[in-house]
């Protein structure tokens, strides 16, 4: 068996090493090594270890074409759960080092406190951490993070953001689109009610905001994108952010909207708000912008005095053509953060 | 980004200081970048401030501005680039503020108008690339190619201990301690580094005159510690745990923890010092809280794993922060000048989250299975109180010594030499201790000299005037100077409070001072001769060597 180095170094300039055979992954080894990588599927279909290969040959195994697009793969972006070292392995990591957890992902125990439809096929889900020995009653994670939840008795998980900031009453909220045929969407509409209790993994994942100066943050959301966006925005309020903000949410139609009146309180509080529903297929009565919230950014873009840093949420069309848009306006891609909704 | 302001500055053979995509303490090069600046932009205020202070005039806000400004870019204190951006627009602002008082002022007695140059007409570029091509014009080392590296090295001396002071005062400040002298010297000094001084001779100068004016700062301080908490007396402090809610306060400023023991009062919580802030318990207003109720971990470089242990919220008052690992980064809060990205800020006393995430949180399950306590405060008072006793067991010989070990601690490996020099020292010498390096021996059981512990906490860093104090007041009592008492120093530094200590004893003419673990950086070769030819300043060899060359040199 062949051993190789993984060089990694994260976003904010941190190096981690670990050793690793040819026979099994980045992701893996770094387990191995009792480190867990930001990741979700383990299997090549949710993207969310993306990386970058800077330097040394590996084998890229079969992965989703919707995590990882060919062009990305021709120019060394790689899945760390699916590449497997050919020699000493440099990667560049679009994640921090505190995102990098020491030993596996904490699992505890959450009450769902209450079940709400908010708009056309997504539902509002409040769950509450039972209090335990070890955490308290405390619910810590970043903005922007997600955990993963099991339909109770099942061992089936999905990933899901969160809404909500970190809060000491144990709350998690959470924007779920009824996805159909989906396993977890039926058991959400037909079976979970108030009091029941489900495992809750996490907090995972490296979509947070940064710190950029003042440099304007621009979110741009499709559905429930918004999840990790209205975390983002309610922390910038909570904590008085001064940077401008702009939040891009898109729907296909009117009656998806949702979370409108929070947005609207959030504004007030945030001066320097400003929200852009964006809805594709309008009804005659709609006076807000129609079209793709990616047609709003391009729209704006092209009036910005400044590049602005972009947060993307939602489908990987979406993604894609916000990245594209951005390119179209020399904004750098070290402006960019993503995070792309795909079926696991 | 280059930087060589601490002692863990990266080194190699040939060159030291940090100057990649992150130095050594975890700051990385953007903010480093904006901490130059924000340097520059308070020189320009300076600027003005001393030119309107010679009429007469003075903004104390600005004053208070530049001070806080200042300590933000110290060593472990903040990291939060974010924040530099707001304080270069508000330092822009302070400084047309205070430009028009100068002005107006000027008109008023009619006096000339001068014309400044430098940083007096900085102004912030709009954005952060403008702003780092701003930075990148301002390093430390500006000018070097021009000067040379001694000169250059001569005014980061300055600059360093100007922050280290500028640290001190605002401790000072934030207690009610203001000084009319305190904010013209400062303002002084950073007028006389905008212009770009080239001669060693005045640059010394002014480092010594820097020292001098920490040394009213160091009164200024303790005066204002112990005019609002009491005079410390020696006290017992719990190390091990009390079952229950908890929080824990790390860093300097002790108005903070007032706060924080009033807001908690009657809430079942309980609160532990961290690291600087473990004095606070020989103060007789603060031990009066009944729930405050002990000390948690080590030095401040152990905070990853002492914090991560703790069950409940943390507190950053002052420096030293290193980055929050996930296991404890949403309960950890900063105030004051401190910052860390991602981490939330609380200002003006405003602590209701604390309380709300200690009550959430779990705190200690049980009680420690056995109650350790070490001593403190043994402060100025404290020690001159026994005076009588100490000079009678020197008399008498059974105390042949004194050992000062003080100033930092950090993560060297070399750091051990101050664990080896205390728990080394003759059973018949005494070891003063202020500072953190304290943690690497105040558990170790010292034994008494005839009822006098042989070790002696006076403080934090914070406390240095007590250790002046102190030996002024030996040397008074054997009728000599303070350079004939049977005392060795034995000082190690980190960051920039221990470089303006070291400049007030350089200028109270304390010779033969050892300092390590490393000497500074930006020390050059010829600085440093010329500070063990007028200082006797010496590097640190082994404890061992040291002990017998400082017993053999008073013997």
């Amino acid at each position: 068996m062949t051993t190789h180095t993984i060089d990694l170094v994260t976003r904010d300039g941190e190096r981690v090493s670990f050793p690793c055979d040819e026979t099994e992954s980045v992701v893996a080894a770094a387990a191995k090594a009792n480190l867990t990588l930001p990741g979700h599927c383990r299997e090549g279909g949710c993207g969310a270890c993306r990386a970058t290969a800077s330097e040394g040959d590996y084998h890229l195994a079969g992965h989703s074409a919707s995590a990882l697009p060919a062009e990305a793969a021709n120019a060394r972006e790689v899945l760390l759960c699916r590449t497997f070292p050919r020699g000493d392995l440099s990667i560049a990591a679009p994640f921090d080092r505190s995102h990098i957890l020491s030993g596996p992902v904490a699992e505890r125990q959450a009450e769902i406190v209450e079940r709400a439809l908010v708009g056309e096929r997504t539902v509002r889900l409040l769950i509450s951490l039972v209090p335990d020995e070890d955490n308290g009653n405390a619910a810590e994670f970043e903005a922007g993070q997600y955990m993963e939840l099991e339909i109770p008795g099942t061992g089936v998980r999905r990933a899901y953001s969160l809404s909500n900031t970190a809060n000491w009453l144990g709350h998690l909220e959470f924007l779920i689109r009824l996805q159909p045929g989906g396993r977890f969407s039926h058991w959400l509409e037909h079976e979970a009610r108030p009091g029941q209790i489900l495992s809750v993994r996490g907090p995972q994942g490296s979509f947070t905001l940064q710190e950029r100066g003042l440099r304007p943050r621009w979110f741009v959301a499709g559905g429930t994108g918004l999840a990790p966006m209205l975390s983002m925005l309610r922390r910038m309020a909570e904590w008085q952010e001064p940077q401008e903000a702009r939040l891009y949410f898109g729907v296909s139609v009117e009656a998806e909207l949702f979370a409108l009146d929070e947005l609207e309180r959030l504004k007030a509080e945030l001066p320097k708000l400003t929200v852009v529903p964006c809805v594709w297929k309008p009804g005659a009565g709609w006076t807000g912008f129609a079209g793709t919230p990616v047609d709003a950014l391009r729209r704006d873009l092209a009036d910005a005095k400044t590049a602005p840093d972009i947060y993307l949420c939602g489908p990987p069309a979406l993604i894609d053509a916000a990245e594209a848009a951005a390119r179209d306006h020399d904004v750098p891609a070290d402006h960019l953060f993503s995070e792309r909704f795909l079926p696991s | 980004m280059f930087c060589y302001q601490c002692e863990q500055t990266a080194r190699t053979d040939s060159s030291a200081g940090c100057a990649t995509a992150k130095g050594m303490c975890g700051k990385d090069a953007t903010t480093a970048d904006l901490q130059d600046l924000l340097v520059h932009a308070v020189k320009g205020i300076a600027q003005y401030s001393r030119r309107a202070r010679a009429l007469g005039a003075a903004d104390r806000e600005a004053d208070a501005f530049v001070l806080y400004a200042l300590f933000t870019t110290l060593t472990n204190v903040n990291f939060n680039a974010t924040r530099f951006v707001g304080l270069l627009n508000e330092a822009a602002q302070t400084r047309d503020r205070v430009k028009a008082l100068y002005e107006t002022t000027a008109r008023d007695k009619s006096a000339a108008v001068e014309t400044l140059s430098g940083p007096a007409l900085w102004q912030p570029a709009a954005d952060m690339e403008g702003l780092q091509a701003q930075a990148a014009e301002v390093p430390v080392t500006a000018g070097q190619t021009e000067v040379g590296e001694d000169i250059v090295g001569l005014r980061a001396l300055i600059l360093y201990g100007l922050k280290g002071v500028a640290a001190y005062a605002h401790h000072a400040y934030v207690l009610g301690g203001a000084s009319e002298e305190v904010f013209a010297g400062v303002a002084d000094a950073l007028d006389f580094l905008a212009n770009e001084p080239k001669d060693a001779g005045a640059l010394l100068e002014q480092a010594l005159g820097l020292g001098r004016l920490n040394l009213k700062v160091m009164e200024l301080l303790d005066s204002a510690n112990t005019g609002r908490f009491g005079t410390p007396t020696p006290t017992p402090v719990r190390v091990t745990p009390i079952k229950g809610k908890a929080i824990l306060v790390s860093g300097h400023d002790l108005g903070d923890l007032e706060a924080l023991l009033k807001l908690t009062e009657g809430k079942g919580i309980n609160i532990y010092t961290h690291g600087e802030m473990l004095p606070a318990h020989g103060y007789p207003t603060l031990k009066a809280y009944p729930h405050l109720a002990g000390n948690w971990g080590g030095a401040w470089q152990d905070q990853q794993r002492d914090f991560a242990e703790f069950p409940g919220p943390i507190l950053m008052t002052s420096n030293c922060i290193i980055e929050p690992n996930p296991r404890y980064r949403q309960r950890i809060f900063t105030t004051g000048p401190v910052g860390w990205p991602g981490v939330r800020h609380l200002e003006h006393h405003a602590f209701g989250p604390l309380v709300d995430a200690a009550l959430a949180l779990p705190g200690f399950k049980d009680d420690a299975a056995e109650e350790k306590t070490i001593l403190v405060g043994f402060g100025g008072d404290a020690v001159l109180g026994v005076a009588d006793k100490v000079i009678e067991a020197v008399k008498g010989g059974a105390i042949k010594h004194f050992f000062l070990i003080g100033g930092c601690d950090g993560a060297a490996p070399g750091r051990n030499y101050y664990t080896d020099f205390a728990t080394g020292a003759p059973n018949d010498t005494v070891v003063l201790t202020l500072g953190c390096n304290k943690y690497r021996f105040n558990q170790h059981d010292f034994g008494a000299i005839g009822g006098i512990p042989r070790l002696l906490d006076i403080g934090q860093c914070n406390d240095s005037y007590s250790a002046i104090r102190i030996a002024g007041a030996l040397a008074d009592a054997f009728g000599c100077e303070v350079n004939d008492l049977p005392l060795s120093l034995i000082v190690s530094w980190f960051e920039q409070k221990a470089a303006a200590v070291l400049l007030t004893l350089l200028a109270l003419g304390i010779k033969n001072i050892h300092l390590g673990p490393t000497l500074p950086a930006f020390i050059t070769p010829a600085v440093l001769d010329q500070l063990v030819e007028t200082f006797g300043i010496r590097p640190i060899s082994t404890a061992e060597a040291d002990i017998a060359n400082a017993l053999n040199r008073a013997a």
